[in-house]
């Protein structure tokens, strides 16, 4: 299925702690399968899928319009011991599913940590990036309740999704809405270059983290 | 950034998964460079034409005379070119954009560009923009690679042995061999990479072109590079990433629209890329020629491995259709080829004399081991022999070894391509490196005032472009 035959190459990334089902995610969403067994993710990995966008900004020029996308999934590993091979690979990808598993409050709490590690490693300060609670499932085993996870995504200004990786809900939805925001964000800086580029557009985000180190050591 | 933390099971792992990025961003690479290639069609076909001086009174695109009163053109944001009601693209009487800013833009979306740039703005200290964290891990552990493959004086055996075992389906069994390698090897990283580079070269030259009953373990050293060559090829064949594509052909995305000029270079305010205001264009007397001749016919030829005696086979069959090198419709063809991306030499053809449909049925060997074939592509390009050592090109076929099907009957026998023109010049060998002198000119002329101010710095820019043009 790899042929050049595409509009629009995008990279996305997911991120978050071992367990919650990065890869039985992004495995649904290519293959529309699930696999429950748990088998760790060595470093990274990737999925491809090709998808038709359309374009929906009312603005831009290419309304109506349809694409071939090629996504790039990148599946990186949870685990602390690869962390600094995985942080790595967040400065090449257009836009992350941040998740957590709504059966561990511990994934949900460490939903911070995983955002001021993309705030240091991302192309931008604000890239973007879409808040998914996975295994919502497990009704009976859930820890993390609704409420809590939205205003926690509300204060960041980013999407927030309750998937499920064994039923496929809102896993297409997920994607497609950060593959949206990528497309939008690409309208954005082509077409206001020279404004304020680091915090210019949709400054609204992430301005509840305190304010990083703004540019690396050299 | 390296992988010494990880267990030797585990970094191959990562590795795979590399490569297979390798794979897919050769493909993206691929699809930039076509795309470009339009873009700079688009931007020939639009640009000022060089017989003509700039004019005020024409539009800058499609070229057509504007009125006085009415269509009388409006200037474009991104280029300030005064531009026709024709030619325009956009949203609204007021945001429109020219032909080619609109295609332009939309050449930075479609490449990823955008983002390139924005990561740009915040890792200003990366010296490649464009570089992948991927791709450097790559390099650098493919190094690795290299060298158990190519040690300095192993016993034979162990050499062919090794060679085969190590094929991706068989990585277990090269392990201890690997692993005491490697681990011997990753504290040399910088060191060898000096040394691979020197060996690839000569290993490059150990090419032998026989036919096809001559084994190809006869091989014969043709020439030894000295260093200023070595400097010379590894600066031009410098990384098969993205980046180095993307930034060369935009430089010769400049120079696409000098071609055609033929001592004297005359460029107006012409466009370049919205922030730029000014562009410029060179022309060499050797470089350039190849966009001489519009590309056509097929090329027909046989690939296969050879795993006994671990070299590919090259079979050039013939050529039909091409068109003519120069204006008396002379055709001297002959067939280059060249394994990309890497500092290999390249091998030819003899040249056939005045025809357009050569038959060559000539044999090349590239000794090369089997697994490192990923990634390659191997380059037949044709070219026209013209009189006093001018080369023209007449196309090129790009064939990607990577997921080549050697075992496959078909694939082994003859089968017609069709010739594709050149995406650019820097992409591994693609100009002809006969050495010599460009004699060049620049002069520049200026349509508006405010273009004065970015005289100098255009200067240098120049120099840098016309550099790289020449080495």
């Amino acid at each position: 299925m790899t042929d050049g035959d595409y509009d629009y190459l995008i990279k996305l990334l997911a991120l978050g702690d071992s367990g919650v089902g990065k890869t039985t995610f992004l495995y649904r969403y290519t293959d529309n399968k699930f696999n429950p067994k748990f088998i760790t993710t060595v470093g990274i990995d990737f999925r491809e899928k090709r998808v038709v966008y359309t374009a929906s900004n009312p603005n831009a020029t290419t309304t109506g319009k349809t694409f071939k996308v090629h996504l790039q999934l990148w599946d990186t590993a949870g685990q602390e011991r690869f962390r600094s091979l995985t942080t790595a690979f967040f400065r090449d990808a257009m836009g992350f599913l941040l998740m957590f598993d709504l059966t561990s409050q511990q994934s949900f709490l460490n939903v911070r940590n995983w955002m001021s590690q993309l705030q240091a490693n991302a192309y931008c300060e604000n890239p973007d990036i879409v808040l998914i609670g996975n295994k919502a499932d497990l009704a009976d085993q859930r820890e993390v309740q609704e409420k809590q996870a939205k205003e926690l995504a509300d204060k960041y200004g980013i999407p927030y999704f309750e998937t499920s990786a064994a039923t496929g809900a809102e896993v297409d939805k997920a994607v497609i809405t950060l593959l949206d925001l990528v497309m939008k964000r690409m309208e954005q800086c082509v077409d206001k270059p020279p404004a304020d580029p680091a915090n210019g557009n949709g400054a609204t985000k992430l301005t509840a983290e305190q304010p990083n180190e703004k540019k690396c050591a050299c | 950034m390296d992988l010494t933390f990880l267990q030797t099971l585990e970094r191959e792992r990562v590795l795979e998964v590399l490569r297979r990025d390798k794979q897919l961003r050769t493909i993206e690479e691929d699809r930039i460079r076509r795309m470009k290639h339009d873009l700079q069609e688009l931007r020939r076909r639009g640009a000022k034409s060089f017989s003509r001086q700039y004019g005020e009174r024409t539009c800058a695109r499609c070229q057509r005379p504007l009125g006085k009163l009415w269509n009388s053109g409006a200037v474009c944001h991104g280029c300030s070119h005064r531009i026709c009601s024709k030619c325009r693209v956009g949203v609204g009487t007021a945001d429109w954009k020219c032909t080619v800013c609109h295609a332009y833009r939309d050449v930075k979306f479609r490449s990823g560009e955008w983002f390139l740039e924005e990561r740009a703005k915040k890792f200003p200290c990366t010296t490649d923009k464009y570089e992948v964290v991927g791709d450097k891990l790559l390099k650098t552990y493919n190094v690795l690679s290299h060298i158990s493959v190519v040690p300095p004086t192993p016993p034979p055996y162990l050499l062919s042995d090794y060679a085969f075992l190590s094929r991706p389906g068989d990585l277990k069994n090269s392990k201890p061999f690997t692993k005491s390698m490697e681990d011997l090897m990753v504290s040399f990283t910088s060191h060898i990479k000096k040394i691979s580079t020197s060996q690839n070269d000569v290993r490059g030259d150990l090419l032998s072109v026989d036919n096809r009953k001559g084994s190809c373990s006869t091989y014969s050293t043709q020439k030894s590079l000295s260093d200023t060559d070595i400097n010379k090829s590894s600066r031009l064949f410098k990384g098969p990433s993205l980046p180095n594509l993307f930034k060369k052909s935009k430089d010769s995305d400049q120079e696409g629209s000098s071609t055609g000029a033929e001592e004297e270079t005359s460029c107006g305010s012409e466009y370049s890329g919205g922030k730029r205001g000014s562009t410029c264009s060179s022309i060499s007397t050797d470089c350039g020629l190849f966009e001489g001749v519009g590309v056509a016919g097929e090329l027909e030829l046989a690939l296969s491995y050879n795993s006994d005696f671990s070299c590919l086979e090259i079979t050039v069959g013939s050529c039909r259709n091409l068109s003519h090198g120069d204006s008396k419709k002379k055709c001297h063809p002959y067939i280059k080829l060249c394994m990309l991306p890497g500092k290999s030499s390249k091998m030819k053809t003899t040249v056939k004399k005045n025809m357009t449909n050569p038959v060559y049925n000539e044999v090349f060997k590239f000794p090369i081991e089997r697994h490192l074939l990923r990634g390659k592509r191997l380059q037949a390009s044709v070219w026209h022999s013209g009189t006093l050592r001018r080369k023209v090109f007449l196309g090129e076929a790009l064939f990607p070894l990577d997921g080549w099907r050697f075992e496959d009957k078909n694939s082994q026998s003859f089968n017609w391509y069709p010739l594709c023109p050149k995406a650019q010049s820097s992409d591994g060998g693609a100009v002809e490196q006969d050495g010599g002198e460009a004699m060049l000119r620049v002069k520049f002329t200026s349509a508006e005032q405010g273009d004065l101010m970015q005289l100098s710095s255009f200067k240098s820019r120049q120099e840098k472009d016309t550099r790289r043009q020449i080495i």
